[in-house]
């Protein structure tokens, strides 16, 4: 009992100096001057283009600023009753609109209001599609993406439901996707046939205009060739010419124009020709000269890296078997042909005739000319070829003669 | 007599002619090159601009994850270096009340919204200087066809200076976060939306490892109290230029012997700012920097290390060149040894009349943060050039460092009246005298002067147990004219405040170097 007594006691005088100590601080610490304002507006959400105006409880008629910072930009706004009227172009653009209120160089209040998009307004679809080009087959997608604004070009909030549609020959479909992150968007793949697919939008009764994504067609198959020529000599003169079938895809849509296909010869010596051509309604063609000599031709054509054809075996006959060669007495003038070709006509202007000049057995030159009306003429000037015993070698058309022990004086 | 007049205007006839030929030839090769220089064609691409980084906030990418496709590696620097531009661009805009370059980075329905508030802003003479700090960015969305894309800006750390007619209204610092939905517009990542959001996330700070720690009014390293008695120290070929051409090792060796064995345990060396590399700092100079600091150690000697020497341009915008200026230098010693503090910058006060002291006081309260983000483990304090200057972010700094070159009778009552107004470890920073007494100028102090100063200094220094770091080491033969100027007095006298004098030898005062 007497303990608790003397437990009392101690108590009592703890609580008395805190007490004391309390009184006495207070008496030390300065009563703040009025430094601090209150809001009288207690609205925190606003939607873009209301009223906005933030009253505060001020010293009245002190100017004080308030500072004001939304998504694009900052400023500054006084007032002398407290009373801020936030500017316009301020009141419209969705986001926090932070101030801060200073009056007599103190920063007084610190807050910030929301500004959502305007909700039951006239909207606005920005539409962005792309590629705007896919491949056919299911496997290549274009993206639809949508952002829904307000009537001061702001975002709507998150969960606004856009519908998607497309259609795509005699499909059409419709999807309801939820905007998040400011945007709603779908994927939409291609189909199997090539073809033009048409995309819109809709939120809330209002519809965006027609988009359109080109479906191309998907890769090449491996596919025939074909050639057409008009006789099979070999007379250096004619065009063969080298078709494709008709080009598809796997889904059988025709190949789009353009599409390059190289066709690669190979010759009886191993020598690559290549010539190429471009599809057009599906096909592809391409020609080349026929040889001027007998010949046999592998013809392949390619699509490259992507597709190939069969082989096609050609060949080419001998147009004359001999020529005649006349040779002047004093063995200057030295006249080839007529060169008569299948039919005995006149070989057509153009044929390639080379001479060889040979002397003590050593190739001394070659004369490489065309024939004109079925005949070629060459000259032997006295200053370039000294007289003596010369062997001379005539090719023309594949065929070779060989005139030994010619004189030239 | 005709004959030598004849050749005269034969002369000149001629070489006039010369050189009107020549200039002819001149112009139009001129105009020439001036009509083929246009048009270039990779300027379609702008692929040749001039890459100088001019805004450098520090950049983080959270994550890249999002459901449209994923984001090539050149994309998102193509999107991080555009959304900066953006935010640089549109800087310089408020600043300036201007509207051009922004159309450059903003789509033409987004310009519109910078376009009403700067006319408004400067039809009321408002002018908003402002940078930001940080960015960290997650990427939201990339569309399929990459001319889309979402990011979120989160714990954007904003400086805004508003001033009305020249008259600072605002000083603000703001953490916010920013969506933008941007678009590839012209080889341009363009914003088209932007919308700050609320942000109410608290900073997180790093914590220190403890080397260097203060408590109340004491400083300990390594968990034993530290009492600071230092130098200023420059090697005596090299002032103000220590990390040089000519810098070397050996020498400063040399130097470290003396210092240490005159009792001393602490240096204060400076890292110039632009000799540094700026805000791509030179790593041939940083090697220099951690030789210097290795070889302190090896000495038993702590640094003060001063940043920031020369630099002078505290404009808002410009801010976060120094902060990559810091953050390179700094993370890359934070765990070094041989350093005490990290001095932001000296005599920062001297630059309120030029450049606005609202303007340093904020640099410096900014870059104390970012030190202290890059290396929690070392001090930090600023060498303000007077004891007046010295309460300034007293809250900010672990240790408060002043200079003292006024009347060393004035010397009690000054530190008094600062000691019960700071509760911190006060640093007497710099403090000295000159002995630049000659013919010329019968009013300097001797070198017996300089000794009886010194010798007064440390018997106060020592009855107050006073951190302190006198001013300087040596003589110099040498002072750069952005030192102290041009005027050759005040080199001259800036000469002469060494213990040791231009030839090597000790002076009267080098007794006193140390209590």
């Amino acid at each position: 009992m007497n303990r608790n007594r003397k437990h009392i006691v101690l108590v009592g005088f703890v609580l008395l100096f805190g007490i004391g100590i309390g009184i006495g601080s207070t008496f030390i610490i300065k009563v703040p001057e009025f430094s601090k304002a209150t809001l009288k507006t207690t609205q925190k959400v606003f939607e873009a283009g209301d009223r906005i105006v933030l009253d505060f409880n001020l010293k009245n008629g002190v100017e004080a600023l308030l500072f004001l910072k939304s998504s694009f930009g900052s400023t500054v706004i006084s007032s002398t009753e407290g009373k801020f009227i936030i500017p316009n172009h301020f009141c419209k653009r969705r986001g926090v609109l932070s101030y801060i209120l200073r009056q007599n160089s103190k920063i007084l209040y610190k807050g910030s209001v929301i500004i959502n998009a305007k909700s039951n307004s006239e909207i606005a679809l920005q539409t962005y599609i792309g590629p705007p080009s896919i491949v056919a087959g299911g496997k290549d997608y274009t993206m639809h993406i949508v952002v829904p604004t307000d009537v001061y070009d702001n975002p709507l909030p998150d969960s606004t439901t856009v519908t998607f549609r497309h259609q795509f020959l005699d499909i059409e479909k419709e999807k309801d996707m939820y905007t998040k992150n400011l945007i709603a968007w779908k994927n939409i793949f291609s189909y199997n046939s090539s073809g033009k697919l048409q995309l819109s939008s809709e939120v809330s009764n209002t519809n965006s205009k027609e988009s359109s994504v080109q479906i191309f067609p998907a890769l090449p198959q491996d596919f025939q060739i074909f050639s057409s020529q008009e006789h099979k000599y070999a007379d250096g003169n004619q065009i063969i010419e080298f078709t494709t079938e008709i080009l598809k895809d796997e889904f059988d849509n025709l190949i789009s124009d353009g599409t390059l296909v190289t066709f690669i010869i190979k010759n009886s010596k191993g020598i690559l020709l290549q010539s190429r051509g471009t599809v057009v309604n599906g096909q592809a063609t391409a020609n080349m000269l026929h040889p001027d000599y007998k010949d046999s031709w592998e013809v392949k054509a390619f699509i490259h890296g992507v597709s190939e054809s069969n082989t096609l075996h050609l060949s080419f006959k001998e147009v004359l078997k001999d020529f005649d060669v006349d040779i002047s007495s004093d063995g200057r003038k030295i006249e080839v042909g007529p060169l008569l070709s299948y039919m005995k006509q006149l070989i057509p202007d153009g044929a390639v005739v080379k001479l060889e000049i040979y002397k003590q057995d050593r190739l001394i030159d070659t004369k490489v000319k065309t024939s004109l009306n079925g005949k070629v003429k060459f000259d032997l000037i006295e200053g370039f070829y000294s007289a003596g015993n010369y062997e001379f070698r005539v090719i023309a058309l594949g065929v070779q003669k060989v005139l030994k022990n010619i004189i030239v004086q | 007599m005709t004959g030598f007049n004849t050749n005269i205007y034969r002369f000149l006839i001629i070489s006039s002619f010369i050189t009107f030929i020549i200039v002819v030839l001149f112009g139009i090769s001129q105009t020439l090159t001036y009509l083929n220089t246009d048009a270039d064609r990779s300027s379609m691409l702008h692929l040749a601009l001039n890459k100088e980084k001019l805004y450098v906030p520090k950049v983080t990418w959270k994550d890249t994850m999002n459901p449209g496709r994923s984001i090539e590696k050149q994309v998102m620097i193509d999107i991080e270096e555009d959304y900066l531009n953006a935010w640089y661009v549109s800087n310089i805009a408020y600043q300036d009340n201007k509207l051009e370059g922004v159309d450059n980075y903003y789509t033409t329905s987004a310009l519109q919204n910078i376009h009403t508030i700067i006319q408004d802003n400067s039809s009321r003479d408002i002018s908003i200087h402002s940078t930001t700090i940080n960015h960290n960015l997650t990427l939201d969305f990339y569309s399929a066809d990459g001319q889309l894309a979402i990011i979120t800006d989160s714990d954007v750390k904003e400086y805004q200076y508003v001033y009305q007619e020249d008259n600072l209204l605002f000083e603000i610092e703001e953490k916010s976060d920013y969506q933008a939905l941007m678009l590839l517009e012209d080889g341009y990542w363009r914003i088209r939306h932007l919308i700050k959001k609320e942000n109410n996330r608290q900073d997180i700070h790093k914590k220190s490892n403890g080397y260097t720690k203060v408590i109340r009014y004491r400083i300990y390293v390594d968990n034993k109290e530290y009492q600071i008695k230092g130098i200023n120290y420059y090697p005596q070929k090299t002032p103000w230029d220590m990390f040089g051409n000519d810098y070397d090792i050996n020498l400063i060796k040399e130097d470290f012997d003396m210092i240490k064995a005159a009792g001393l345990n602490t240096i204060r060396i400076f890292v110039p700012y632009h000799a540094f590399g700026k805000e791509q700092v030179a790593i041939e100079q940083l090697k220099k920097l951690r030789q210097v600091l290795d070889e302190a150690k090896a000495h038993n000697l702590m640094a003060i290390v001063t940043l920031f020497d020369f630099y002078g341009d505290y404009s808002v915008l410009n801010w976060t060149l120094t902060h990559r200026h810091a953050e390179q230098i700094v993370s890359s010693l934070k765990d070094h040894k041989g350093i005490l503090a990290w001095d932001i910058k000296n005599e920062p006060n001297l630059d309120f009349d030029s450049r606005g002291k609202e303007n340093v006081v904020g640099w410096l309260k900014e870059m104390i943060l970012q030190i202290k983000q890059y290396d929690p483990n070392h001090l930090i304090t600023i060498g303000w050039s007077d004891v007046e200057s010295s309460a300034i972010l007293k809250e900010e700094v672990d240790i408060v460092s002043f200079h003292y070159y006024q009347d060393i009778d004035d010397f009690d009552d000054d530190f008094l009246e600062l000691d019960i107004k700071i509760d911190k470890p006060l640093i007497l920073q710099e403090f000295g005298l000159s002995s630049n007494w000659s013919f010329w100028n019968v009013f300097g102090a001797t070198e017996k002067n300089q000794a009886e100063y010194h010798q007064q200094f440390q018997k106060k220094i020592s009855e107050k147990k006073i951190h302190y770091l006198s001013w300087t080491l040596y003589d110099f033969k040498n002072v750069p004219s952005s030192v102290v100027g041009k005027l050759p007095w005040r080199k001259h006298k800036q000469k002469h405040f060494g213990f040791i004098d231009k030839h090597g030898k000790k002076k009267k005062s080098f007794k006193h170097i140390s209590n």
